[in-house]
């Protein structure tokens, strides 16, 4: 019993811990962001790794459940013959929730699990102690770039997700079940609002971006610099990512579109 | 030197695509194409009930929508409904002063609009101008209610 | 510059990993321009004495000072300061995985001076022809073979000229032959530019052939300190095992156990 009790001031002293860590790291990459600004390459290059090469995957998602929600929402909707409800259904749900968070999940799949094997490789094969012996601040040269990278990549790979799950929806609705092509842009376009919905959608992807990018660095940095260490960070990346969004989401949801 | 090329290209690529989507977004799927925010001019009008009718609510003329409702307030003197209707730029002179104001319903479940029948007048209402003839909403339980008196009636006069 | 005043001085240096004691108590002093071999069994914290040195980890008492600096007190700026004035060779290289030999060589180069990039350029090419890679300068680090990446490591760990290098196992897992230049090089260097270098190692031989000073580390003690060839004919005991590298003497070969009859007889 005692030794229960103990276990669980264990775990929250332990998390409390890996909270203030966490904390503690994103202050120094914060701190490094403005000396990012005369190295404007070192973003470009993880601009490059965390966004250009995210973009197939989300692209074809993106596609592929905007079309799922065409034909789907067309079946429910017929049945009320509200089928011109159609694009305003596949833009809301896109633009407020499936484009943040399906491209989070993607994203802390694709480009997440990538910088932390990446960071806790470099942290195993001493290249992160290597630069702290040549004079250079780990964390400000290899980590915030990282972490910029992914604040700024999300909220566009979030916008071309929904973007191409809107032409989904438009391909099946209108192309192959014959909704009216005007009916499904104009109630689209007096349903959703640039504010509401647009904005609102890509404040969301702004903070799925800073949570996933932050966790997967925290736990690239933190793991242990073995091969054991690593894979485990890859997996608790994922896991933690996840959660986060989904847990936020619903946050943000409550916050945004409650009235 | 051309790999380093190529990322930049690539990365150009991908903040563009990013931006166009969106651009996208807010153009072709959002209003903002159709809401031009400060412009244009307001007109006043009551209503004795305004059912569901929200801000933002299309204002149309002969189906063609030419403003939204950008405020609904009520009058505590008249209990009437105020709603102050936005007109788009580009249609100053064409709502004469005796236009009559509708609230209509899209479809049976559909959202209330504000439909205006033009008047004859040779006059035209501008800023902070009001139009005085309006009808108000349907409401459904009036309506079902006014049906089951009549039926009721009906029925007594039968007997 | 006082010359024979020690450029490294470490003092009643404490210093614990969790529970398990690391150093107890050790005095060192690393003298100027002269190659120092650090040795010991594995195990004994040699790697995090050199981190100590190099400020990446703080001790829990005693004082190490490193050209007058106390490094356990420094700011991290001091700190990075004085490590542009140190190099350390890596046990695995630690070669920036991403990017080639060449950029490796010219990362401290470029990160820390504004030098035009037809300078940089030379100053590269001539710590690589220092090493003997001039040629690999257009590989990515995992084409190179181990020793060569840990040539390429010090070459990159030259870069910035600085006072003193630190080689953390420089020899182990290292064929003969690569072991040899290794071993030609760090001399090189060290006579050639009057460096200050510590070496890490537990490969007796080679660094007795280059060190002119030994150290022997052991359970968190400096057990002995002098001359190779003094501490070859040592009369201790156990530097005589550790130095000749006998399996039985005061280290026993087996680890404590009962008695081997009363453990094969009894039951469980």
């Amino acid at each position: 019993m005692l030794e229960q009790l103990a276990r669980l001031g264990r775990i929250g002293i332990g998390s409390l811990e890996q909270l203030g860590r966490g904390h503690l790291l994103l202050l120094y990459m914060l701190a490094g962001i403005s000396e990012l600004f005369t190295r404007p390459r070192l973003l470009l290059n993880q601009l490059f790794s965390v966004g250009v090469l995210s973009v197939l995957i989300v692209a074809i998602s993106g596609t592929f459940v905007g079309m799922v929600l065409g034909l789907q929402g067309y079946y429910i909707l017929s049945q009320f013959g509200a089928e011109q409800t159609l694009g305003v259904m596949v833009a809301a749900s896109l633009v407020r929730e499936l484009g943040p968070v399906v491209t989070a999940l993607l994203f802390a799949g694709r480009a997440g699990s990538a910088l932390t094997a990446e960071i806790g490789l470099m942290k195993a094969t001493e290249q992160l102690s290597g630069l702290e012996m040549m004079a250079v601040n780990p964390v400000k040269r290899i980590l915030t770039p990282r972490f910029l990278a992914g604040f700024v990549a999300m909220p566009l790979l979030a916008a071309m997700f929904s973007a191409l799950g809107v032409l989904g929806g438009y391909f099946v609705g209108v192309g192959l079940l014959g909704v009216d092509d005007g009916a499904f842009w104009s109630q689209m376009q007096t349903k959703i609002d640039l504010y509401d919905d647009v904005l609102n959608g890509v404040i969301k992807s702004l903070v799925f971006g800073f949570v996933c990018t932050w966790i997967a660095l925290f736990q690239g940095y933190g793991s242990a610099p073995t091969s054991e260490g690593v894979s485990r960070a890859t997996t608790r990346t994922v896991v933690h990512s996840s959660f986060a969004v989904l847990g936020l989401d619903f946050i943000l949801t409550a916050l945004m579109f409650g009235e | 030197m051309t790999q380093n090329r190529t990322m930049e290209i690539l990365v150009g690529a991908f903040m563009a695509v990013g931006f166009l989507a969106l651009f996208f977004l807010s153009m072709q799927v959002s209003n903002l194409s159709s809401s031009n925010g400060g412009e244009g001019y307001q007109v006043l009008a009551r209503f004795d009930n305004i059912g569901s009718l929200k801000v933002r609510s299309p204002v149309t003329m002969a189906g063609v929508r030419i403003g939204r409702v950008s405020d609904i307030a009520f009058d505590r003197k008249t209990f009437e409904a105020v709603v102050t209707l936005r007109i788009d730029s580009g249609y100053e002179q064409s709502i004469p002063d005796d236009t009559f104001a509708k609230i209509f319903t899209a479809g049976l479940l559909g959202e209330q609009y504000i439909g205006l029948d033009a008047g004859g007048s040779s006059t035209f209402l501008t800023e902070g101008g009001q139009i005085t003839l309006t009808q108000s909403a349907l409401v459904l339980e009036e309506i079902i209610g006014q049906f089951l008196f009549s039926k009721a009636e009906e029925g007594t006069k039968i007997e | 510059m006082i010359d024979d005043e020690p450029l490294v001085t470490i003092r009643n240096l404490r210093f614990f990993r969790g529970d398990r004691v690391i150093f107890d108590g050790v005095d060192i002093d690393i003298p100027r321009g002269k190659v120092t071999a650090i040795m010991g069994p594995s195990g004994t914290g040699k790697t995090t004495l050199l981190k100590l040195i190099g400020g990446q980890l703080r001790p829990a008492a005693g004082t190490i000072q490193v050209d007058g600096e106390r490094v356990d007190r420094l700011g991290t700026r001091d700190l990075y300061r004085l490590r542009m004035r140190m190099g350390m060779l890596f046990q695995s290289g630690a070669l920036l995985t991403d990017i080639p030999v060449f950029e490796n060589v010219a990362y401290p180069i470029r990160e820390h001076t504004g030098l035009p990039e037809s300078l940089i350029r030379k100053l590269v090419l001539l710590k690589l022809e220092a090493v003997g890679l001039r040629g690999a300068r257009d590989l990515m680090p995992h084409e190179l073979s181990g020793g060569m990446a840990r040539r390429v490591a010090l070459a990159r760990a030259i870069a910035l000229d600085p006072m003193m290098i630190m080689y953390d196992e420089p020899f182990t897992g290292q064929d003969p032959i690569s072991m040899g230049v290794l071993v030609k090089l760090i001399r090189a260097l060290n006579d050639a530019s009057r460096l200050t270098s510590i070496v890490v190692s537990h490969d007796v031989r080679e660094a007795a052939q280059i060190a002119d000073y030994i150290y022997i580390i052991s359970n968190g003690k400096v057990i002995e300190h002098g001359a190779p060839d003094a501490m070859m004919s040592s009369s201790s005991e156990w530097t005589a095992q550790f130095m000749n590298g006998l399996a039985d003497g005061p280290v026993p070969f087996h680890f404590p156990a009962p008695g081997l009859e009363q453990d094969l007889m009894g039951e469980s």
